[in-house]
């Protein structure tokens, strides 16, 4: 199959063996998460250990897709192994990144890495095609993301000029570039064991969620470099190149000629006129931007959204804090939607006089000075260093209540916001978007897929701007519903009314949307932010380019004749595969629900008053607001029956059977399950 | 793509690669030179003063640039059929902790009026394409692997690049031979990188850019628009 590198670099940190595995052995999987699961499954043979255990393999995956034309996906880079952040068991869990990562791996010759074991000192591994070092990193310990890279940087290229043509091997064969090495590392957080540690790439690129930055430094591993100059081979040049283009004509964003209200930026904050996008590495509608300032490079969404209240609130306007609050979180390396509901939930406390000093929460951060880049700076540091309390706030929040003896209450209440997992709740609260809470808790993460969401963005907007909305609800759930395969064709998958949202429909739609970001967006590595396109207003038919153009672009770069259908019948068998790993970590039907105030506090809305999506009233469709309504516990119960139901998998206990995992071709999945007397009847 | 394989495969067969040969010919040009046979230099240097001006121009605006990539990614699929930023005739190089706009360069070939690189190629590999509005090519047949062109370029990185693929150089053609797309290229046809750009940060004129400094070739492409993204259009 084409589009790969052919091999996968493993790394055993505690013996320093590199091997290499053959990439065709894992080819079933097509690329990404599907392989990066499949390659945990082989390598840890105890899936009930901790993340922060030497046997953790955390693996660095790529796609076919990776380093090619194929808009928004050619940058994604898919993290996995067992993640410290999520409570009471660190799952085996997903983070996956943009930015130039993923393409250069490609580039130096490897599909994916897998890294296991634990150094006896700090190391980084220096990656120029196929020479591999395991190399001293006590001169980079202590030192930023951003200040790591930069080093790293000038070792591999010694003296060359920035932009000049680099040699790139010693010897003879002039393999040269004029680009950077893409390094990919952790700050302090991470070497201090947070819970709540990314890994870093470039300014604004994050693997976020599941702490592996703290898995990182728990392995002594400080930073991967890679840099490569060779090829990527493409099945069909011709094709993908046609495929491109004819994507960007129709659902691209054309800046210059038909441009409406549509913004490529996702940021957040009031950004200077002095910017430009800036996109990952093949995307055709960046979404982040760098500033003549230099303050707030490449951060986007969350990263932007952090501070930026925080600073307004204290100022009646924005100033540079918000910027500033955001490159630090990049530096040390710490987990923006954690330290943003964080901050919140200690304003909370403070305000309520628990939390400060001398009181039930002793904390001497200064809260009048709360808006200020000199309180950002405090908080961030205390997380990063534990320094103080901070010891508690690098545990993740969740983890921090527990040990203030203020867990039980403040989830009740919802003053914690953390729904699922002793996780931060997105904006897209479980008691609205349902399909994004049942998603997440069903699963090891916020979902943090933003698919179905569009349908949240394209009713409400227009509703706060009391403009029309693009389409009747009733038409645009028709054009989604008939590309929800295999369940193509039943709209009410798409009712969020409260009468609907335990439905077998609802359950289907989970299902599609488990099976769909497994494999197209989290294996095949289609951006998140810019995959599916369900509704399109260039065409006049408004479809969007789902279904038609995943398939297009991989069959194009591979040379096989995938269709949408089967990337999603891959994607079931990844989820399933996934289940089972959990399964083996300890997890039961017993334990999948929500934090108690999501059944029992009405959703006020919090971020969005006025949350509108599809569904029926009195038989008719509309957009409707799904705001002051909170969750049913019973009734989600009977939901979580149909959709383990659904799955085939054991009703009482949420475990995989065995009738399931065969018809996946996952019997040996089943064997060791059934060994661990935690196989579904 | 299999022509050039197997070219490459019997060239190494030979058990002299082109930067073998490159040594070799380096030392019997000085000994020709040494020797007194220069009319063939003073032919190449008259040639070149007469030579026309290209057709066309790639032009790029580095403060519009979002810096994808996808210009490098399209030129070496058109190209080479594969993705190969290092085979790329369009070279983007990012900072991405630099502020904007010194955080991006982009850098294609351009087309000079007085080529250097054609100028010191000895064997005429490098040569004006009259067939194809007098863009300046690379014949790889005639290609020794010298790399006097890569060297000989005055800007940096050099537009000359060294293909350590297929052992020869290669220079933008304004997509002439696309072997591996099915559009018309050069001057009265398409360019790659201009068609993927998603921004419009690369267009293609028929007008000779000022050749001195960076401002013929480094333009503002950006329009209303761009102002309407809250963007500079100045």
């Amino acid at each position: 199959m084409n589009g790969y590198a052919g091999k996968i670099l493993r790394l055993n940190l505690t013996t320093r063996e590199i091997t290499v595995i053959d990439t065709e052995h894992y080819e079933q999987w097509v690329g990404g998460h599907g392989m990066g699961s499949a390659i945990f499954w082989d390598l840890v043979e105890d899936k009930s250990i901790t993340g922060f255990d030497p046997r953790n393999v955390v693996t660095i995956m790529t796609s076919p897709l990776s380093g090619t034309l194929a808009p928004g996906a050619s940058a994604r880079t898919e993290v996995q192994g067992i993640g410290v952040q999520s409570y009471p068991i660190g799952w085996f869990t997903r983070s996956n990144f943009g930015g130039r990562f993923g393409p250069m791996l490609k580039f130096a010759g490897w599909d994916g890495i897998a890294v296991e074991g634990k150094a006896d000192e700090p190391v980084w591994i220096d990656i120029r095609n196929g020479d591999i070092e395991i190399k001293d990193a006590s001169h980079l310990w202590g030192l930023d993301t951003w200040q790591t890279q930069e080093e790293i940087w000038k070792e591999v290229m010694g003296s060359a000029e920035f932009g000049g043509w680099m040699q790139l091997d010693q010897g003879d064969n002039e393999r040269r570039t004029t680009q950077r090495p893409a390094v990919l590392a952790i700050g302090p957080a991470g070497e201090n064991l947070s819970r709540i540690a990314c890994l870093i790439h470039d300014a604004g690129n994050g693997a976020g969620q599941g702490g592996f930055g703290g898995v990182w430094g728990s392995k002594n591993l400080k930073a991967i470099s890679t840099i490569g100059t060779g090829s990527i081979e493409i099945a069909d040049a011709n094709a993908l190149m046609e495929s491109r283009l004819w994507a960007q004509k129709w659902y691209g964003m054309h800046v210059d000629h038909r441009f409406g209200d549509r913004q490529p930026q996702i940021v957040v904050w009031d950004r200077p006129e002095e910017a430009r996008p800036q996109a990952c590495f093949g995307c055709h509608e960046g979404c982040r931007e760098r500033y003549g300032t230099g303050l707030g490079n490449e951060s986007s969404c969350v990263e932007t959204d952090f501070y930026a209240h925080f600073d307004k609130r204290k100022h009646g306007r924005q100033t540079e804090a918000a910027f500033i609050g955001a490159d630090l979180l990049q530096k040390y390396g710490i987990n923006a939607f954690e330290a943003w509901r964080g901050l919140e939930y200690l304003a909370g406390l403070n305000q309520r006089g628990i939390l400060g000093p001398g009181r039930e929460v002793d904390c001497d951060l200064p809260f009048d000075q709360l808006g200020e880049v000199e309180f950002a700076e405090r908080f961030l540091r205390m997380i990063a260093y534990r320094e103080g309390i901070g010891d508690d706030f690098a545990e993740g929040f969740v983890r921090a209540a527990e040990r203030w003896g203020r867990l039980e209450e403040d989830l009740q209440t919802g003053l914690l916001r953390y729904s699922y997992w002793g996780l931060p709740t997105h904006s897209y609260d479980p008691r609205a978007e349902v399909s994004w809470g049942y998603g997440s808790i069903l699963g090891d993460r916020d979902i943090n897929e933003h698919g179905l969401n569009w349908l949240f963005w394209w009713s409400t907007t227009p509703a706060w701007e009391r403009k029309a909305p693009p389409a009747p609800a009733e038409a645009v759930v028709k054009l989604f519903a008939e590309k929800l395969t295999p369940f193509e064709g039943d709209p009410l998958m798409l009712d969020y009314s409260s009468e609907n949202i335990y439905s077998p429909h609802m359950a289907k739609l989970v299902a599609w949307h488990r099976y769909y970001t497994r494999f197209w967006k989290q294996s095949a590595l289609f951006c998140d932010f810019r995959w599916p396109l369900f509704f399109n207003d260039a065409t006049p038919d408004h479809r969007g380019i789902a279904g038609e153009g995943e398939p297009r672009f991989l069959n194009a770069v591979t040379g096989q004749d995938f269709s949408f259908r089967d990337g999603i019948d891959i994607g079931r068998k990844i989820w399933n595969l996934d289940n089972a790993i959990w399964t083996l970590q300890g997890r039961h039907r017993d334990m999948v629900h929500f934090a108690d105030h999501i059944y029992e506090v009405p959703y006020s809305g919090l971020d969005y008053p006025s949350y509108y999506l599809p569904g029926r009233r009195d038989g008719e469709w509309d957009y409707i607001r799904v705001n002051d309504r909170h969750l049913d516990r019973a009734r989600f119960e009977e939901f979580k029956t149909e959709y383990y139901t659904l799955e085939g998998w054991d009703v009482s206990s949420g475990w995989p059977t065995r009738e399931t995992l065969e018809s996946l071709d996952l019997a040996h999945v089943a064997d060791t399950l059934a060994a661990g007397a935690v196989l579904g009847g | 793509m299999n022509g050039t394989r197997r070219g490459r495969i019997e060239h190494r067969r030979s058990g002299l690669s082109r930067r073998d040969f490159l040594r070799l010919s380096r030392s019997v040009a000085i000994g020709a030179v040494v020797g007194g046979a220069l009319p063939g230099l003073i032919w190449l240097d008259n040639a070149v003063a007469a030579i026309p001006a290209s057709d066309g121009y790639i032009l790029v605006d580095t403060k519009k640039c979002q810096g994808c990539m996808s210009c490098m990614l399209a030129c070496s699929l058109v190209h080479e059929g594969q993705e190969n930023l290092s085979l790329a005739r369009i070279q983007v190089v990012e900072d991405p902790f630099e502020r904007f706009p010194d955080d991006i360069t982009v850098e294609q070939c351009r087309q000079c009026v007085e080529p250097a690189c054609l100028e010191v190629c000895p064997t005429g590999a490098l040569h004006v394409d009259s067939a194809h509005g007098n863009v300046r090519r690379v014949d790889v047949d005639k290609c020794i692997g010298c790399m006097s062109c890569v060297g000989a370029c005055p800007y940096s990185p050099s537009r000359a690049i060294w293909n350590f693929r297929d052992e020869h150089a290669q220079k933008c053609d304004l997509c002439v031979a696309t072997p591996h797309w099915k559009e018309e290229g050069g001057p009265n046809g398409k360019q790659a990188c201009v068609e993927v750009c998603p921004v419009g940060a690369i267009s293609y004129t028929g007008e000779i850019p000022v050749q001195a400094g960076d401002e013929g070739y480094k333009v503002n492409l950006r329009g209303s628009g761009w102002g309407k993204l809250g963007y500079p259009t100045d």
